[in-house]
């Protein structure tokens, strides 16, 4: 049906309107790796300078950067194989078993999974201070993952709903119990789900911000989303081109990761469930 | 039967506890926390009885008895190791000494009896009587600037001082430096004029934000839709970066974008005009950016959706469409735009409680500024309780102000609950135990 139109008008407008996002993508590559000439934006020299933060030893009260990277790691990797393995199991129970107060559990995970989590930071800061777990890498990824549990469980369960009963009841028909069914049989069938959930909730807590920003702010437990923004709100020292290459080593795993598992992570975004 | 019951609460228990800690308690504790009047100087672990000159300041404002200030200043003497230290210090040691061996701890109720004691040193003999009551002075006891950690032992304290029932009851009150119990947060916010405000720019910012975004989605999801496959997934990838790359370095290539250091600054020199900061130099501009930013990230969220209903009609309707006669406008009228209806409906009721309630782009963009003028309910909520210049972080109003939030949250779970097709969720499983 495309053939009596020309696609060049919709594709030149298309152009025009992401012009912004462009110049800011390419600028933030190019700037990189070069000084821009005095006075001015456009590159003039090539340089490596902006990515001394990587090799120099910070200066007393700075964080240094492979510490950051590691506690970033850390905290992204531990909040996703939580939610992740949680969320297998829950996933399972609320898709197949018939415990008491299933439909109590089900209207709660629907309302949790709507409900504005960012809504509850002040109380959780007070709370975390009260257990004794502000400031600390466990007491983030504690919140972090429970934030993120009804949506994680919501997906899984969202996959068990697609294997056939047939596959279960088969099993249980030559004597395996339940447990044994849902390891041997149905696991490998909602991989594809597990493998999207535990990018999906890494990815989320490599960029999660709020959080570590309020929950742990000493310069020990520091992540990089909190390093990248305190140094733009340190004035001492005003480097757009410093920035930009912390914003660039900060952000290589995720598009690394997006790259790899566009696929698998788009069965996520296109379910068009979280914002 | 039982055994499979087990089995089912073993799976889903450590989730249960982990929403029920860290997710369902803070729902409660926001309640609980916005009838406090908890700060930084309230402490959140309740507090301890502390009369100072502030707090007799506002004891004053009672009507109390005309003595009990008196009696509360002039606790008593008492020969302590700091009296002493400072007699060594500022006399000799040897009277200090000398006192001590005479009366270390012993307590005087008036400052007659110590002068009278005073002159009964042998040794080191006060001559002046104005000395004498120099010293006893230094041994002066008082319950001002002591530090009681229980309420029962400060009020024994009050009562050893003859100061009656209805007096003590308001030092108790005034003297206590924790947090209590309290609704003057909702007059707080009821009256004040900058909750019109905040609430005013929420309005604003999620009104325009939303516009943006299901307009811009439409846009993006009906124009790629006509575009040849590879040119239109070039551009979904590019509207959809500002969804994956973390916000921290999504804002800071707006700041750039838009400080007087940055493109447009760079631009506009060209046509004469000097560079200056686009964001911050204007509430205009900075809504302006505040929803670009918000934009253009919210518009792949439509984008992704709508392009996949689109996807969803079947092509004989729009071939059926062409054959009649109809233009690409009437086509997408006609035939595109009522198929969605639902995801449309969905988008708008989705982001506007997401848009409500959030605030990270604004506080890593403008920070609320310039002035207060891009100050939504939310970030005042967090400005008000976890981060401001003020340094009095006033935990019990910004819970407050949160609680407006998980309020609007709750019903619009509720809303999303009826929403959803909640039959069809909760088929019964076809294995019974």
């Amino acid at each position: 049906m495309n053939n009596y139109y020309r696609s060049w008008p919709i594709t030149l407008l298309l152009t025009l309107i992401s012009l912004p996002l462009l110049i800011m993508f390419i600028f933030q590559i190019i700037d990189n790796f070069t000084n821009p000439a005095p006075g001015g934006i456009w590159p003039s020299s090539f340089t490596l300078e902006h990515w001394r933060f990587l090799w120099e030893t910070p200066k007393t009260g700075e964080s240094y950067i492979w510490t950051v990277t590691f506690n970033t790691f850390i905290f992204a990797s531990t909040t996703s194989i939580m939610v992740t393995s949680l969320s297998m199991t829950s996933g399972y129970v609320l898709s197949r078993l018939d415990i008491p107060g299933r439909k109590i559990f089900l209207a709660g995970l629907i309302m949790l999974h709507a409900f504005p989590t960012i809504s509850l930071i002040v109380a959780i800061f007070l709370t975390l201070q009260i257990m004794g777990l502000y400031n600390t890498l466990l007491g983030v990824i504690l919140v972090k993952s429970a934030l993120e549990l009804p949506f994680g469980v919501w997906i899984m369960k969202g996959f068990y709903d697609t294997v056939p009963w047939e596959i279960e009841m088969a099993g249980i028909q030559d004597g395996a119990s339940r447990f044994t069914v849902w390891r041997k049989l149905i696991l490998p069938q909602v991989q594809p789900g597990i493998a999207a959930l535990l990018i999906f909730s890494f990815l989320s807590g490599w960029s999660e911000f709020v959080l570590p920003l309020v929950l742990a702010p000493s310069s020990d437990v520091q992540v990089l989303s909190t390093y990248l923004s305190a140094l733009i709100l340190d004035d001492n020292k005003f480097d757009f081109n410093l920035f930009k290459s912390v914003g660039t080593f900060y952000a290589i795993p995720v598009i690394i990761i997006y790259i790899v598992f566009q696929k698998k992570l788009m069965n996520i975004y296109g379910g068009g469930t979280k914002g | 039967m039982n055994r499979i019951n087990w089995f089912g609460f073993i799976f889903i228990s450590p989730v249960l506890i982990m929403v029920l800690l860290f997710f369902l308690t803070p729902v409660v504790m926001t309640a609980f926390f916005s009838f406090t009047n908890m700060s930084t100087s309230t402490g959140i672990k309740g507090g301890e009885y502390l009369i100072n000159q502030e707090t007799i300041k506002e004891i004053k404002k009672y009507n109390i008895q005309n003595d009990t200030i008196e009696k509360l200043e002039n606790a008593g003497y008492s020969i302590n190791e700091e009296g002493l230290k400072i007699i060594s210090e500022k006399y000799k040691e040897s009277l200090s000494n000398e006192i001590k061996s005479l009366y270390f701890g012993e307590k005087f109720s008036n400052r007659k009896d110590l002068e009278r004691a005073l002159k009964k040193l042998k040794k080191n003999k006060i001559k002046k009587t104005r000395d004498r009551k120099e010293i006893a002075e230094i041994f002066k006891e008082s319950i001002i600037n002591e530090r009681f950690d229980s309420k029962s032992i400060f009020e024994e304290n009050l009562i050893k001082l003859e100061i009656d029932q209805n007096d003590r009851d308001v030092i108790i009150k005034e003297s206590y430096t924790g947090w209590s119990w309290t609704n003057n947060n909702f007059k707080l916010i009821y009256s004040l004029p900058s909750s019109y405000k905040f609430a005013f720019y929420t309005l604003i910012y999620v009104s325009f934000t939303l516009t943006f975004n299901v307009v811009f989605g439409l846009f993006l999801a009906i124009s790629t839709f006509y575009l040849p496959s590879k040119t239109a997934s070039t551009f979904r990838t590019i509207w959809f970066l500002p969804r994956i790359l973390p916000p921290v370095l999504y804002v800071l290539m707006w700041k750039w974008f838009t400080w007087d250091t940055g493109f447009i600054s760079q631009m506009s020199t060209y046509f004469g005009a000097s560079p200056k900061n686009w964001m911050m130099d204007s509430p205009v501009h900075a809504w302006t950016v505040i929803v670009l930013i918000n934009g253009f990230v919210g518009a792949s969220f439509g984008m992704i959706l709508f392009s996949s209903a689109i996807k969803a009609i079947p092509s004989s309707m729009l071939y059926a469409s062409e054959v009649d006669g109809a233009n690409r406008w009437q086509q997408i009228w006609n035939i595109i735009i009522p198929q969605l209806r639902w995801p449309i409906m969905f988008t708008t009721a989705y982001q506007t409680l997401s848009l409500l309630t959030s605030f990270e782009y604004i506080l890593l963009a403008t920070n609320g500024g310039p002035g207060r003028s891009t100050e939504v309910w939310a970030l005042a909520a967090y400005h008000t309780a976890l981060q401001n210049y003020a340094g009095n972080l006033q935990y019990g109003l910004g819970a407050t102000y949160a609680l407006v939030l998980v309020i609007i949250g709750i019903i619009a779970s509720l809303f999303y609950l009826k929403f959803f097709n909640f039959k069809d969720l909760v088929t019964k499983p076809r294995i019974e135990g």
